[in-house]
């Protein structure tokens, strides 16, 4: 039994700011994306075609993977107009 | 002070609506509540009224409207007629789950078939179960001031509930009445301004209507039964502050009508309620024990009160006038209802189903004789020999 | 008034539509969903009729919109924005708010819009509401399983639609043209475009002209599925370019009463090409999909490209 403080009154829950821990989908992965930065121009299309908005750029370091929600759908290895971005079995990985 | 007008329901309405400050209205034509957009409409375009008059592509679409309106912060009305009000019908638990005060005035008509445009409760009947706080309306006066009640009730912080404001079509919003018009200063201290605080608001994001798990269901549910049940309390303390304010005080869940040492009465809501005190006065004149208790709040129903006034009476016959076809006990709703409200009397009083009006009849002044005739037999036979007879075949 | 966006580097970094959602991986709708949110930026409402965009992304009692966003029901997107926007013009007018009127804009699937959802859409445009709708197109009622809807293409297996001896094709009918639908015989319409996920920067500005349009701005966006479609996940803006490239789904803009293309090919290339990547499409023989070149052709032609393709 859920207590009744507990129940989003009307249906109601505030907007998230940065991310939505209501749904963690980290765990859905069987492959993850790693990149080859040597290869990488920044040129930001895999930025801009990943569903779940999980790369991270920055004018100043080298793009980064939020692995707490990529699903591993590898668009981004798809799209990549120089092969940067390698999928990697997930189970090859210690965490 | 107010303003004195003859006028029917459908302007009186409007007229509530106006002094309201309503700021959405969504409008779409269907016989007898029509009356109330047309009135708005010129409302508006007279400048009487500053709201925005949206032209509904249909009934669904009025309640989808006002549903949106209503969540971005806005007080709104919109209404309906018979197969319109059926038709909205997918709008109206979204609207009460996720606590939207809209108002919908209901001028009541038959459903298809027959179709015809007299008055039925049925189509407003039908929305029972949605979670709106409802009521009937039996006279132009009362179709003004219970919009102006039902506003204050439902924005209330501790209700936050929609409310069907219902009348008899055709005999409560078409026959003209006397109607008070109080003022706009006097409406002002009785309806503050409507404020929710989950509204759509970029400064203060919320997601509002999320999907709910299975777990979350009970807790979701009971929160609105909470609500509803919760609204008792303050349709009493909202009726005591009109009272107060316009200086005419309603009786928040039954009017009793020369109900003292009556021995069997008539217990019923809406417009017909008025040919039956009529009949109530003559009789008493003749020296017959009788009385009317007429149901002003339908939803919540006032399952205490209710008991409390009918137990008084040998014999009281429900008058239902609606289709409810299959329905325990073989009349109607009210009828169901009044017995519930009985249980736990035992055989103390006696119940019998009148439904009567169908099609937008009238309920004649014969066929109230015969009924009282009906619950004097009753109560003296101590009890029913019949449920329930369908006027006129059956009387 | 939004700015164009000049290239992806310039795009804004800020996500309103942030990561933590129930959607497949792979999903097109979302990924369009992320670039509106992105182009719309912080001061917008968005109407979530129900469909995919709704129950993906709401399980359970969460969303990742970092704007406000409403629940609508299938069949009322367009009524229920309009309520937001007429709500929103009284209550500025009338100083009962000292918010500034903010984008208000519906993201409905296809059965939302072209399907149970068009009274409500046609009815806001003929009443001139300024608002957006974003009908996102994965061309079936995805959320319930993949059922067929008038804006799946003939030939394809869906549930309702599945291929058999009596129906070899699977779905017999043609689809409905939604944005020809909405293009004509609304005279309050301000603005309308295709736009694809496969064109993300192409999509954005759309957006943003939609909502710089002042009035009712009608959108189409492409939007692939791979549940449904079956093609593996990491092939969704593939399929979505090759949909453009073989004329199966057009991107252009109505100027003037005109179709104004965005992006022609120099050459298109065979519908065959785009249909032999989708499971959905397993079944079709030659006849079939000579069919579906001629209906590309079709589209082709009515937005005043002349082609003639042959079948491979």
């Amino acid at each position: 039994m859920i207590p009744l403080e507990k129940i989003p009154f009307a249906g109601t829950v505030p907007s998230p700011q940065t991310e939505n821990e209501g749904m963690i989908t980290g765990n859905w992965r069987t492959r993850r994306p790693i990149l080859d930065v040597d290869k990488c121009t920044d040129c930001r299309i895999c930025w801009i075609s990943c569903p779940d908005s999980c790369i991270n750029v920055s004018d100043t370091a080298p793009l980064t993977f939020n692995l707490k929600y990529c699903k591993g759908c590898g668009i981004c290895n798809e799209v990549c107009p120089v092969g940067a971005i390698s999928l990697v079995p997930e189970l090859d990985f210690e965490d | 002070m107010g303003v004195k007008k003859r006028i029917s329901g459908c302007v009186a309405t409007a007229n509530a609506v106006k002094l309201a400050d309503v700021d959405v209205i969504c409008s779409y034509p269907i016989r007898p509540y029509t009356g109330i957009m047309s009135e708005l409409a010129r409302m508006v375009a007279d400048g009487e009224l500053d709201a925005e008059f949206v032209h509904g592509e249909g009934e669904h679409g009025q309640l989808s409207v006002v549903y949106g309106a209503s969540a971005a912060g806005a007080r709104t009305f919109t209404g309906s007629s018979g197969v319109g009000v059926t038709y909205a019908m997918e709008v109206y638990s979204p609207i009460s789950g996720e606590r939207l005060p809209v108002q919908m005035a209901i001028a009541d008509r038959t459903l298809d078939p027959p179709g015809d445009f007299g008055s039925e409760q049925t189509d407003a009947l039908c929305c029972r179960d949605q979670g709106w706080i409802q009521g009937w309306a039996a006279t132009p006066q009362e179709a003004l001031d219970n919009t102006l009640m039902y506003y204050r009730i439902g924005e209330d912080p501790r209700v936050l509930l929609p409310q069907y404001a219902c009348q008899d079509g055709y005999f409560v919003s078409h026959i003209l009445g006397e109607v008070d018009i109080p003022d706009a200063a006097q409406v002002k201290e009785f309806l503050p301004p409507y404020k929710n605080h989950h509204v759509l608001d970029p400064r203060k994001p919320q997601i509002i209507g999320a999907q709910m798990e299975p777990k979350m269901g009970p807790g979701m549910q009971y929160q609105r039964y909470l609500a509803i049940e919760g609204a008792r309390k303050v349709i009493e303390e909202v009726h005591e502050e009109f009272g107060q304010i316009f200086g005419r005080k309603y009786a928040p869940w039954v009017e009793e009508f020369m109900t003292d040492d009556a021995e069997v009465a008539i217990f019923m809501q809406g417009g017909h309620s008025t040919t039956c005190k009529t009949v109530v006065k003559r009789l008493r004149n003749l020296g017959e024990k009788v009385g009317l208790v007429r149901l002003r709040t339908f939803r919540p129903f006032p399952t205490e009160q209710v008991r409390e006034a009918l137990s008084k009476f040998k014999a009281v016959g429900v008058v239902d006038n609606s289709v409810n076809f299959g329905i325990s006990g073989g009349a109607g709703v009210l009828l169901t209802e009044a017995r519930t409200a009985l249980y736990g009397l035992g055989d103390k009083v006696s119940t019998v189903g009148f439904v009567g009006g169908l099609g937008g009849e009238m309920i004649t002044h014969e066929e109230f004789y015969k009924m009282f005739q009906i619950l004097k037999e009753v109560a003296k036979a101590g009890k029913a020999e019949r449920q329930s007879y369908w006027l006129p075949y059956e009387l | 008034m939004l700015e164009e966006i000049k290239s992806i580097k310039k795009a804004p970094i800020e996500e309103y539509y942030v990561p933590g959602h129930r959607t497949c991986a792979g999903c097109g709708p979302a990924l369009q969903y992320r670039l509106v949110a992105k182009a719309a930026g912080p001061n917008t409402i968005f109407i979530g009729p129900t469909g995919c965009m709704y129950v993906a992304n709401t399980s359970y009692s969460c969303g990742p919109w970092a704007v406000p966003w409403i629940h609508a029901q299938i069949t009322n997107g367009g009524a229920v924005a309009s309520g937001i926007e007429a709500a929103y013009k009284a209550m500025i007018r009338k100083h009962k708010t000292d918010a500034e009127f903010p984008n208000i804009i519906v993201m409905a699937g296809d059965g939302g819009s072209a399907d149970i959802g068009i009274q409500a859409l046609s009815a806001a445009f003929y009443r001139g509401h300024n608002i957006l709708f974003i009908a996102y197109d994965n061309e079936s009622y995805a959320n319930t399983g993949i059922q067929t809807s008038p804006t799946t293409p003939y030939g394809a297996w869906t549930t309702f639609t599945p291929a058999g001896p009596v129906v070899p094709e699977g779905k017999k009918l043609m689809p409905k043209d939604l944005p020809k639908i909405m293009a004509h015989g609304h005279p309050e319409l301000k603005y309308l475009a295709t736009a694809s996920l496969a064109y993300p920067l192409d999509l954005m500005n759309k957006v943003r002209k939609g909502l710089n349009a002042q009035g009712p701005a009608f959108l189409y966006v492409h939007a692939p599925c791979p549940k449904g479609w079956s093609f593996p996940a990491d092939k969704t803006v593939e399929i979505g370019k090759l949909a453009v490239e073989t004329g199966m789904f057009q991107l252009y803009e109505l100027v003037d009463g005109e179709y104004k293309l965005t992006y022609k090919p120099r050459e298109f290339r065979p519908v065959a090409e785009y249909i032999k990547l989708q499971g959905r499409f397993s079944h079709l023989k030659p006849e079939h999909i000579e069919k579906l070149q001629q209906f590309a052709n079709g589209r082709l032609q009515e937005v005043g490209i002349e082609v003639s393709v042959p079948v491979q």
